[in-house]
């Protein structure tokens, strides 16, 4: 696999198994949570306090503001009760000369709303009359005891008239006061209600709050815009009724409703005593509750603000957690499709660093391990299991470096196989190999030598090399003889087939060079020498069931096995007659016979 | 407008969207007034009022700050953002009715008609639609200038002062002055269309008072010299000027002829008695002036005139004059010294 395609296969792992939005989703959704529900939780508590506490402040501020206008106008009839009483204080005479028209003209200068002024006397004459716009009169004499003023003034003292409109348009009231005494009389005003104007134009409730006075039955009297009380407009004053009734439903609370112009507004109310007339105050809801709109506003502004921070720190966390995730996920992937040498390179000094380090380790040990049973699985083909096996243990596979060696190579053929293998049906010929290959490995293996390799219906085996034995040439002879025994039990089934069919064997022990040979694609281990040469003439030179050795493996046998010293023998390759040593076997022996 | 249209554009669409919600209301004055400051203030119709004037301007002088006052008030002020167009009569009242006619002709967005009933009503014939703020003496119904005074209906409205009411408590405190006579003149201009309600008043009056009243008439300046001197010859005990603008206007004039034919004189102008004149009594002027400048800034904010009640000046003054009152020989007895607004001494 190219290093391309891994990286291909790496990507298109991580695009089908990592769904990315959820480790951000996660992580906005903690976040977002963590800023913004305390920010919720203390805008929410903040609003709702808010509202409690600026809805008693407002109940407070209102009342007071209304008390405070009622006291003030209370105060202005206040001051024309007590310029009156003055004129009420003696008893008429007779003849009262002119310090009671001088004390009325002067009560015209002190008092400017006080637009005609009659006194009556006891009895209920008019006594005096001064008048701003109409001429004076002095004993005018007409009888004033049956009018309501003068009735109401004696039995109460005071006596405030019902509020009228002159033409239509001025507010007017009349006020009587009588003295102590019913000889003092009673003094009658007609009073100009809007010179109340003065003193609740005067009046500021909050920032655009404002004052208005109805009478009892709900006419305005007194507002700050004179023309509305001008107008004497029953009908265009029904809104302030219905906010006088609705603040009369919730005693002692401020109420919301709509002033004359449609607008929304807080308003509370204070009666004038004695006068039956109610002074309201209004604020417009958007200024009594700004403070409220203003937190809220505060509050959604951080709400946001906390909402984008989160939003931005999750997006932050996240990326930072991510970046080194999928470095690790592109890396562990491009690993485990056996790119060992690729090294995940991560410089966080986190955990993430660790784990990178740990990855980077495992590669490592994954590509040492492979390389291994790379090398084994090479070995596996020419070494015996056992000698596989050992070198695979031991982790050290310099056995197979090239040197030169005592060896005892071992070679063996079929006899008359080629012959054999022309007459016969391709499937028979295959078939006798694979039982003559798998018997001879199991003998080759049984005997822990190094099979080199199979050519056609010979091969090739080492002895003392790559791993060295105890007494090789002993040991080669044991196998032959094996291989003898186990080939002829063999042959005596293939002889059905062919009964020319035979098995020999040729050995030689002496120096090699051993090693691995060949190409980069195709490696082998072999011995070269005159050694090989020389077991392999041996072997071209036996007969069937004949195992022929040479005089140095002869020598090194010694008596351990019965030996035959044959008559030296011309081989190819050698210049003089070559002593050839054979193995006693029964079946030498009865081939012999 | 152009000068919108441009701020709009560079304004990022985003942006335009968002704020297309709620604050729409708040972003379109945002820039209207970003571009109000940008266009030149000459660029902007600035309302135009139109102001009759009975007399000259410098007849008017005292009435015209206390009419500016009032616009002041209402936040306007003249060459900021009002100009006020003015015609005068130069004491010519028959010219009244062009003048007014040549203002409603010049599409001022408001005309003021103050200084009387023939104002007003010249004001009043000359349109129907342009707002009308009139200031009068006399009673604003009985002289068909409105119909109601809490709502005036039309488009006319106003302020007016008791000046024609209390005509006959002048001839009231004039006896309190001459109270050995029983002879009194009174000044009438017979072109007043108060003239014959006011001398209707005056001859009830002296009736309840036991009083005589010699009736002179004059309705030019020409004619006052002649009025002074016949009340110096008949030896009556005073000359009761009846409410009347174009008496009113030319104060210093009476105060003189006053003074030179010692004649013991009341009108209804504080005017007259601080020009040296001995007293007068009558509605606040500068309170009625004011008030119509106030209706006038009011109008121009949009308000209607016919929702705008006629508003009457309450307030009624007594002026006195004892330097007048000692070249004269007389002494002003103690119920008027306390009644007094002003004593001038």
């Amino acid at each position: 696999m190219t290093a391309k395609a891994v990286v291909a296969r790496a990507t298109e792992m991580s695009k089908a198994t990592t769904p990315r939005s959820s480790l951000f989703l996660k992580y906005f959704s903690t976040l977002f949570a963590a800023a913004v529900i305390p920010l919720l939780i203390a805008g929410g508590s903040e609003a709702w306090f808010g509202y409690r506490d600026q809805r008693a402040r407002l109940n407070d501020l209102l009342d007071a503001e209304a008390r405070l206008a009622a006291e003030k106008i209370a105060d202005f009839i206040e001051g024309i009760r007590d310029q009156l009483g003055w004129t009420v204080q003696l008893p008429w005479s007779d003849n009262p000369g002119d310090r009671r028209r001088l004390d009325a003209l002067r009560l015209l200068h002190q008092a400017p709303a006080v637009e005609s002024l009659s006194l009556v006397d006891g009895k209920g004459k008019e006594r005096l009359f001064v008048s701003r716009i109409g001429l004076n009169r002095i004993e005018g004499g007409d009888d004033h005891s049956t009018k309501p003023a003068v009735i109401g003034a004696r039995s109460d003292r005071i006596w405030f008239g019902p509020v009228t409109f002159q033409d239509g348009s001025e507010p007017f009231m009349t006020i009587a006061i009588a003295g102590t005494r019913a000889a003092a009389g009673v003094a009658v005003a007609e009073v100009n209600l809007k010179f109340i104007w003065e003193v609740v134009s005067g009046i500021r409730v909050g920032r655009t709050g404002e004052a208005f006075v109805l009478d009892r039955p709900g006419r305005l009297v007194a507002h700050p815009d004179i023309g509305l009380v001008l107008q004497a407009d029953e009908a265009a004053q029904r809104p302030l009724q219905a906010l006088r009734a609705a603040i009369l439903t919730r005693s002692g609370q401020a109420a919301a409703g709509q002033d004359i112009a449609g607008n929304m507004v807080m308003a509370a109310m204070a009666p004038i005593p004695g006068l039956d007339w109610s002074v309201i105050v209004t604020q417009p809801l958007a200024e009594a509750f700004g403070p409220i709109y203003t937190a809220l506003w505060r509050t959604g502004v951080l709400l946001i603000a906390g909402a984008v921070l989160a939003a931005i720190l999750a997006y932050w966390m996240t990326q930072r957690m991510v970046g080194p995730i999928r470095v690790l996920e592109d890396g562990v992937a491009r690993i485990g499709a056996g790119q060992f040498e690729h090294r995940i390179n991560l410089a966080t000094s986190d955990e993430f660093e660790r784990l990178a380090t740990r990855f980077n380790e495992m590669a490592t040990e994954l590509s040492v391990s492979q390389e291994r049973s790379e090398r084994i699985n090479r070995l596996k083909r020419f070494l015996a299991p056992q000698v596989a096996e050992l070198i695979e243990r031991s982790g050290d596979d310099q056995v197979l470096d090239g040197r030169r060696v005592e060896v005892v190579a071992v070679f063996c053929d079929l006899r008359g196989f080629t012959a054999f293998s022309v007459r016969a049906e391709p499937e028979t010929v295959i078939r006798v190999l694979r039982e003559y290959y798998d018997a001879l490995e199991t003998v080759v293996s049984d005997h822990g030598a190094t099979l080199i390799n199979f050519f056609g219906d010979g091969a090739m085996i080492l002895f003392n090399a790559p791993v060295s034995c105890v007494d090789p040439a002993f040991r080669a002879v044991g196998m032959a003889r094996a291989m003898q025994k186990s080939m002829q039990g063999h042959l005596a089934n293939w002889r059905a087939l062919d009964d020319r069919l035979g098995f020999g064997v040729g050995l030689a022990m002496g120096p090699a060079t051993v090693g691995r040979i060949g190409s980069q694609g195709r490696l082998h281990y072999t011995a070269i020498g005159n050694v090989v040469n020389l077991a392999s003439r041996l072997c071209s030179s036996a007969e069937d069931s004949e195992i022929l050795i040479d005089r140095v493996a002869a020598s090194a046998i010694g008596s351990e096995i019965a030996l035959v010293e044959l008559d030296p023998r011309t081989l190819k390759g050698f210049d003089q007659p070559v002593p050839v040593f054979a193995v006693a076997t029964d079946l030498a022996a009865r081939s012999k016979i | 407008m152009l000068a919108e249209e441009t701020i709009l554009l560079w304004v990022p669409r985003a942006f335009a969207e968002a704020t297309d919600g709620l604050k729409r209301r708040d972003f379109i004055a945002l820039t209207g007034a970003a571009a109000a400051s940008i266009i030149p203030a000459h660029a902007q119709a600035m309302p135009v009022i139109g102001y009759l004037g009975s007399e000259s301007p410098e007849r008017y002088a005292s009435r015209l700050s206390a009419f500016r006052d009032g616009l002041a008030q209402s936040g306007y002020a003249e060459g900021r953002n009002v100009s006020i167009e003015f015609r005068w009569a130069q004491g010519q009242y028959s010219r009244l009715p062009s003048l007014a006619k040549d203002l409603a002709g010049s599409q001022v967005t408001l005309m003021v008609a103050p200084g009387g009933a023939e104002v007003a009503l010249a004001a009043k014939s000359a349109t129907a639609t342009i707002p009308i703020v009139f200031e009068m003496g006399g009673d604003p119904i009985a002289l068909g200038v409105v119909d109601s005074l809490s709502r005036p209906g039309g488009n006319l409205t106003g302020v007016s002062s008791l000046s024609v009411e209390v005509s006959r408590k002048r001839l009231e405190f004039m006896r309190e002055v001459r109270r050995e006579t029983k002879v009194f003149a009174v000044a009438i201009n017979p072109r007043s269309p108060t003239s014959d309600s006011q001398l209707k008043n005056l001859h009830v009056a002296a009736d309840s008072l036991g009083l005589n009243l010699v009736v002179l008439k004059a309705s030019t300046e020409q004619e006052f010299e002649g009025m002074f001197a016949a009340v110096h010859e008949m030896q009556a005990g005073g000359l009761v000027f009846s409410s009347d603008p174009y008496f009113a206007y030319r104060s210093q004039q009476l105060a003189a002829l006053a003074s030179r034919r010692g004649v013991p004189t009341i009108t209804q102008s504080r005017d007259f008695p601080l020009a040296g004149g001995l007293m007068s009594y009558g509605g606040d002027f500068h309170q009625s002036h004011y008030h119509t400048g106030v209706y006038a800034g009011r109008i121009l904010k949009g308000e209607k005139p016919s929702n705008l009640p006629v508003q009457r000046v309450t307030k009624v003054e007594l002026f006195i004059n004892l330097n007048a009152a000692s070249a004269l020989n007389l002494v002003f007895p103690s119920s008027l010294l306390s009644s007094a607004d002003q004593v001038i001494e």
